[in-house]
């Protein structure tokens, strides 16, 4: 056999695409003509988890769907009930999985968005890398730091576009805040403060019997094994400390996203962490319901606060928004409200024209979202075109995973912090706490047989 | 759960696994009777500032803690398993191996048979925590039980050191043929691989009874 010969026909086209210095995505089912938009240009996409946030992606993908630029192969949940209601709602063609590794099989699937609780992200992230394809994980990336060390090495070593979502960075009011601050107009900026509502009090309901619907091994996972309560599912999984680790976990993820952003500080670890925290009085949730975490950073020198409740300093007291984040500048102050999704920045950052010769920020919006309106989802399509784009290119996304794994550094240890009732010391190139070898322990966490990485 | 007094238990225990015991460094056995009475009381913000706090108390608690966890009642059980793990996380801090050790002698022998196997896998998980090589034969010997192998695996996977990969490596000899991948499994994360035995995480089984839409 000649070499060209043993060169498999997707090998080929990849190599070909790329020395044309054309995007090299060429999907699974066929080659599309240059400059042609049609189903020859589809991605094949796969949902995993399509409860909750897997819902809105849904929604998302059959947008896309509509446009024609994407297919939907298949539909994942451990929840039979509701992977039946997802694939009435998704229509003929879509096959549908309790277990995702079926999916990871096909052949005719490139892409997987995976929107199961924070458990699994990690593991269903690097199979899915290791299997070929490209994937978009809900955030945070990863609920331990070797977890999320995984996740990095597996895109870069099976080449895959892995983008966490965090879509403020795909979105107009965050972007708008980013261009703001880092051109300057509020100074040199010291602190970054972020309020947040409580965590829940709850779960004060017996184990019982998993019901027919539900595979419980499977919804675990990677956990350790636990009765089945139904405290733990669906949404209320963030309030459980293994499994979601409350809101610091999860709004925190996108918040310090968008603060990272906004001061250029993906390539920047805390140096310090140190968590303050109420106890749950009942039931089976065990995040602090009040809690306070102080990240200091070195060189630059800035501190992020995470307070919950902490101050509420938003731009729209009227309305019933229960987090944000305000950085304080030597010349001025910014509030941004949520993660710099749904609610305009102040008029001053709204208005704002880079200079010639300032910084310019990079943006993606391709479907527009000019009113700043509430409850607008551009900026999640806007997120799914950021990460298409990576795919068809090879660029990496704008929330690509490393960033994920940066920003997941600070959900995880704040939590560990309370958790172990002592501030951290954190080296950020090695990815270690330094001095304290059994909190180090915990930075990765056995998991169950065969649901690991 | 087998009736030991915790004196006894404590005595008994430290001698067992060849450590100081932590008499010396007791707090006055009124602060284990007042948490035990608040962990058991009805009032739910006494309950919770008496679990928070008991990591002070240390090791002279955790075999009454391990009692309270069996309560019926399930806020009180939990309480009590929450203080249990206060304890663990704050002997685990860095410059207080007297207290670690004095809390593993005294988390080691709850592994044994009779206790109630929640409780068995809870201890198995802090011990993951904060266990050293002293914790390895208790640990291992709950290979050979179906209810908690795995979670005995796992803790062995996490205790660093070469007494922890030894006991997984002899566990591979002694465990069922149904075990035996995820031995391999922990020996590979270890860093030892074996012959013959393929990963399968990435192995489906489980099908759908949902139908696609003609």
């Amino acid at each position: 056999m000649t070499e060209r010969a043993r060169v498999s026909r997707r090998r080929f086209l990849v190599a070909a695409g790329a020395a044309a210095s054309v995007p090299y995505f060429v999907p699974s089912r066929v080659l599309a003509a240059p400059g042609r938009t049609g189903a020859n240009d589809r991605i094949t996409v796969a949902l995993i988890g399509v409860g909750g946030m897997g819902g809105n992606h849904l929604g998302t993908m059959m947008r896309y769907r509509d446009m024609g630029e994407v297919n939907i192969a298949a539909l994942c949940d451990v929840d039979e009930q509701r992977l039946a209601a997802r694939i009435k709602d998704t229509g003929p063609g879509v096959d549908p999985y309790r277990d995702y590794r079926y999916i990871l099989e096909r052949k005719d699937v490139d892409a997987a968005i995976i929107a199961t609780p924070d458990h699994w992200h990690a593991v269903q992230t690097v199979h899915a890398c290791e299997a070929g394809k490209h994937v978009y994980v809900e955030k945070p990336s990863s609920v331990t730091i070797e977890e999320g060390k995984a996740m990095v090495a597996a895109a870069r070593k099976y080449e895959r576009a892995v983008q966490v979502g965090s879509q403020a960075r795909s979105a107009k009011p965050a972007h708008a805040a980013c261009t703001y601050i880092r051109n300057g107009m509020i100074g040199k900026v010291h602190k970054v403060t972020c309020w947040h509502g409580r965590n829940a009090i709850g779960g004060t309901q017996p184990d019982t019997p998993p019901p027919p619907r539900l595979d419980w091994d499977l919804w675990l996972g990677p956990m350790r094994w636990r009765p089945h309560n139904t405290a733990y599912y669906h949404g209320s999984f963030r309030q459980v400390m293994d499994s979601g680790g409350g809101n610091i976990r999860d709004r925190g993820a996108h918040v310090f996203s968008t603060i990272r952003w906004c001061m250029d500080a993906d390539g920047q670890a805390p140096v310090t962490v140190e968590t303050k925290g109420t106890a749950n009085t009942k039931g089976i949730y065990d995040c602090p319901p009040e809690m306070e975490v102080v990240y200091t950073f070195k060189d630059p020198d800035w501190v992020v606060v995470w307070a919950q409740p902490g101050d509420r300093h938003t731009n729209y007291p009227d309305q019933n928004n229960d987090f944000g984040m305000a950085f304080y500048g030597d010349q001025d102050t910014l509030i941004l409200d949520r993660d710099g999704t749904r609610y305009a920045p102040p008029e001053k950052a709204r208005s704002f024209q880079t200079p010639p010769g300032g910084v310019e920020v990079y943006k993606m919006d391709r479907f527009k979202n000019d009113n700043y309106e509430f409850g607008s989802n551009e900026y999640n399509m806007n997120h799914k075109e950021d990460w298409f784009q990576a795919i068809k290119t090879g660029r990496r996304p704008t929330m690509d995973i490393e960033k994920g794994h940066q920003t997941a550094v600070m959900c995880i240890l704040g939590n560990l912090s309370y958790v172990l009732g002592r501030k951290l010391q954190w080296d950020g190139e090695k990815q270690e706490i330094i001095g304290d070898p059994l909190a180090n322990r915990m930075l990765g966490k056995p998991q169950r047989h065969p649901y690991h990485l | 759960m087998p009736a030991r007094k915790p004196k006894e238990a404590a005595l008994g225990a430290a001698a067992a696994a060849g450590v100081a015991t932590a008499a010396a460094a007791e707090p006055p056995r009124r602060d284990v009777e007042e948490l035990i009475a608040k962990i058991k009381g009805k009032d739910e913000n006494a309950r919770t500032d008496a679990w928070v706090n008991a990591g002070r108390i240390g090791a002279p608690a955790v075999e009454p803690l391990a009692t309270v966890m069996a309560d019926p009642d399930l806020e009180t059980a939990r309480a009590a398993k929450r203080g249990l793990w206060k304890i663990v996380r704050r002997a685990g801090r860095p410059e207080a191996d007297r207290e670690r050790k004095a809390a593993v002698a005294e988390l080691a022998p709850l592994l044994e048979e009779g206790h109630p196997d929640g409780m068995r896998r809870e201890v198995l998980w802090m011990l993951s925590e904060i266990g050293g090589k002293e914790s390895v034969k208790p640990v291992a010997a709950l290979l050979q039980s179906r209810e908690l192998r795995e979670d005995a695996r796992c803790a062995l996977e996490r205790i660093p050191g070469g007494h922890s990969l030894k006991a997984l490596q002899a566990a591979f000899d002694s465990v069922g043929d149904d075990f035996k991948q995820n031995i391999v499994q922990s020996l590979r994360k270890r860093g030892v691989d074996v012959e013959g035995f393929p990963c399968v995480k990435r192995k489906p089984t489980k099908e759908t009874q949902v139908k696609p839409l003609a």
